[in-house]
């Protein structure tokens, strides 16, 4: 059921990236599916059990998974730095083509 | 050897970050770490040690270091040299050079990951890096062109993110050798996101674009050394896992096939070289266990060119056709244009000859074609007129030299090839090749359409390879 709700995400969001004509909102719609690919992670790792793996004197539970955790945390920070940099070529190029319409803009910037 | 490889990944970026420090000596420190680079890549030629690194645990994370990673780390650290000496008199800012050694960098450490998170970082890195040179220039077109590229490159990339979770879900563990037993899906999605990074078949249309349109030393560098970061997993993925090495295979071919029939069409340099730079791509897939040799003949050439084609008075062959061209100028270019046409005497022969005789029975038919196609376009560089006198800039000549050296010396790898039946084929293809650009292409003038690079498109096109790919592998 939830891996259901997080491949929805991550469907919303590349339908955004195509369908959605403003560059703005290509960008939030990228996103949105990395924010379906890091659920998709978290879920895998909760599939052993939902506790944080804090090694202690308490008797085991089930824990949940630390490896994907570790390594969707890599994924978001480069997410992050990479949507930060597009956010600020979309403000140079919003300086000419103020509506950010793509068609537009690869009209005028392409041959 | 361990602290070796660990003190050469790290560093580019220690030194690219502390360049900001010494802002007088970036162009120096650069080209250090470039022939640091290249003498690493030359003891790994020449006496690999194949030496394998597990990280941790065993939760995959593996780096491997052997022959083949030692090919293309040599074609980076020289690439990346030419490309320094070219803008040795440019001012660029101190900016350049950092970005140009984080860049190399990651291209150093994709070559040697053998696990899929690591590249997944890697080929990030190498995305922002790529990204931030092509818009270093700040007008809007270069920012638009960087931002393509920064897009299509992501959205490949959480496509893998999604195979590779799949992957680690059936072994726990991330490494290339774990694609033998996975569901296809897994395997679809991974290649997915490989494929578009190296910009393989259909699913490489923002190439063209990207690499035409950045200045010229940053067209060197991708089409030279950035693509080879896609490529290689592809390759060593091949020879790891048997059972995907056929699906390789074809896109290798498909590969060759669709870059040469659109170079042969174009009427621009930089696109045709651009185009060009995929169809090579597809002769290293088609044969992985010589992709390496390839590789670095690929890379020496197509830097080369595009570092000439940046001094040329033109981008169109029309207007080149009335222009001549400086003697010195047409000598390199020929040089270049021979070995990727494989000429003999030129290590391009060598590799050229080397794959063939790797290839599968159905794949020599497509390669053979492919081949014919190289020549054929190569053949409007060859047929420029000459004769012209001009000043090109001071830097230009010891990068080039450095290439063309490269290629007349990687030609020892592969002496064997030299036999009097290995000679005649490709000289056969060759004249073969000016015979049809005389007579027909010419003559004609076809405008191949470009609606499949636009934005949309070519995401449109990701999810028809998605499924083409999940066919492919479930088959």
């Amino acid at each position: 059921m939830l891996e259901a709700f997080v491949f929805a995400t991550l469907l919303c969001g590349f339908f955004g990236i195509i369908l959605k004509k403003n560059l703005l909102m290509k960008i939030i719609s990228m996103d949105i599916m990395s924010t379906g690919a890091i659920a998709y992670y978290v879920l895998i790792a909760s599939r052993n059990g939902l506790l944080t793996p804090i090694l202690s004197d308490v008797k085991n539970g089930t824990y949940a998974d630390p490896v994907p955790q570790a390594v969707i945390l890599t994924a978001i920070v480069i997410g992050l730095s990479i949507q930060a940099l597009m956010l600020v070529g979309v403000m140079k190029l919003a300086r000419d083509n103020p509506t950010l319409e793509t068609h537009e803009i690869e009209k005028s910037n392409t041959l | 050897m361990i602290t070796l490889t660990l003190i050469w990944i790290a560093l580019p970026f220690f030194i690219g970050f502390t360049s900001y420090l010494l802002p007088k000596l970036d162009r120096f420190l650069a080209l250090l770490v470039a022939f640091i680079s290249v003498g690493y890549g030359l003891q790994q030629c020449i006496n690999p040690s194949s030496l394998t690194m597990q990280l941790v645990d065993h939760f995959g994370v593996t780096l491997i270091i052997d022959q083949l990673s030692g090919y293309f780390i040599l074609t980076n650290g020289l690439v990346t040299a030419a490309v320094i000496l070219y803008c040795w008199y440019t001012d660029k800012s101190t900016f350049f050079y950092t970005q140009t050694l984080i860049l190399h960098g990651s291209v150093n450490a994709a070559f040697i990951c053998a696990d899929l998170i690591s590249l997944y970082v890697a080929l990030e890195v190498i995305s922002i890096a790529t990204f931030l040179l092509i818009a270093y220039p700040r007008s809007n077109r270069s920012i638009w062109v960087g931002l393509r590229y920064l897009f299509v490159s992501n959205v490949a990339m959480l496509f893998y993110l999604v195979g590779a979770v799949l992957v680690y879900q059936t072994h726990h563990s991330f490494a290339f050798g774990g694609l033998q037993g996975v569901p296809p899906e897994a395997v679809a999605l991974i290649f997915l996101g490989l494929l578009i990074k190296g910009g393989i078949f259909v699913s490489g249309l923002w190439l063209p674009l990207t690499h035409s349109e950045s200045e010229t030393p940053v067209s060197a560098l991708m089409s030279g050394v950035v693509v080879k970061a896609g490529v290689f997993p592809l390759v060593r993925i091949a020879l790891m896992v048997g059972e995907l090495d056929p699906i390789i295979r074809i896109f290798g071919v498909g590969t060759a096939l669709l870059g040469v029939f659109y170079a042969m069409f174009e009427k621009d340099a930089k696109r045709m070289l651009a185009f060009h730079t995929i169809s090579q791509l597809g002769f290293v897939l088609a044969a992985p266990e010589v992709g390496g040799f390839y590789a670095l003949t690929h890379g020496l050439v197509k830097s080369a060119l595009f570092l000439i084609t940046g001094v040329l008075p033109s981008r169109s062959f029309k207007e080149l056709q009335h222009k001549p061209i400086d003697t010195r100028l047409w000598i390199a270019l020929a040089i270049a244009s021979f070995s990727i046409s494989g000429f003999p005497l030129l290590s391009g022969f060598g590799a050229k000859v080397l794959t063939m005789k790797n290839l599968l029975p159905w794949q020599v038919i497509g390669m053979n074609v492919a081949a014919l196609g190289t020549a054929i376009s190569f053949a409007k560089f060859i047929f420029l007129p000459r004769g012209g006198e001009e000043k090109v800039r001071p830097g230009f000549w010891p990068g080039m030299i450095l290439l063309l050296a490269g290629l007349v010396v990687a030609n020892v790898v592969y002496y064997e090839a030299y036999t009097v039946t290995n000679i005649i084929k490709p000289l056969a293809t060759i004249f073969l090749g000016w015979l049809v650009y005389w007579f027909i292409i010419q003559r004609i003038s076809v405008k191949l359409p470009r609606v499949l690079e636009q934005i949309d498109h070519l995401m449109g096109v990701m999810s028809v390879m998605l499924i083409l790919l999940f066919w492919m592998v479930w088959a």
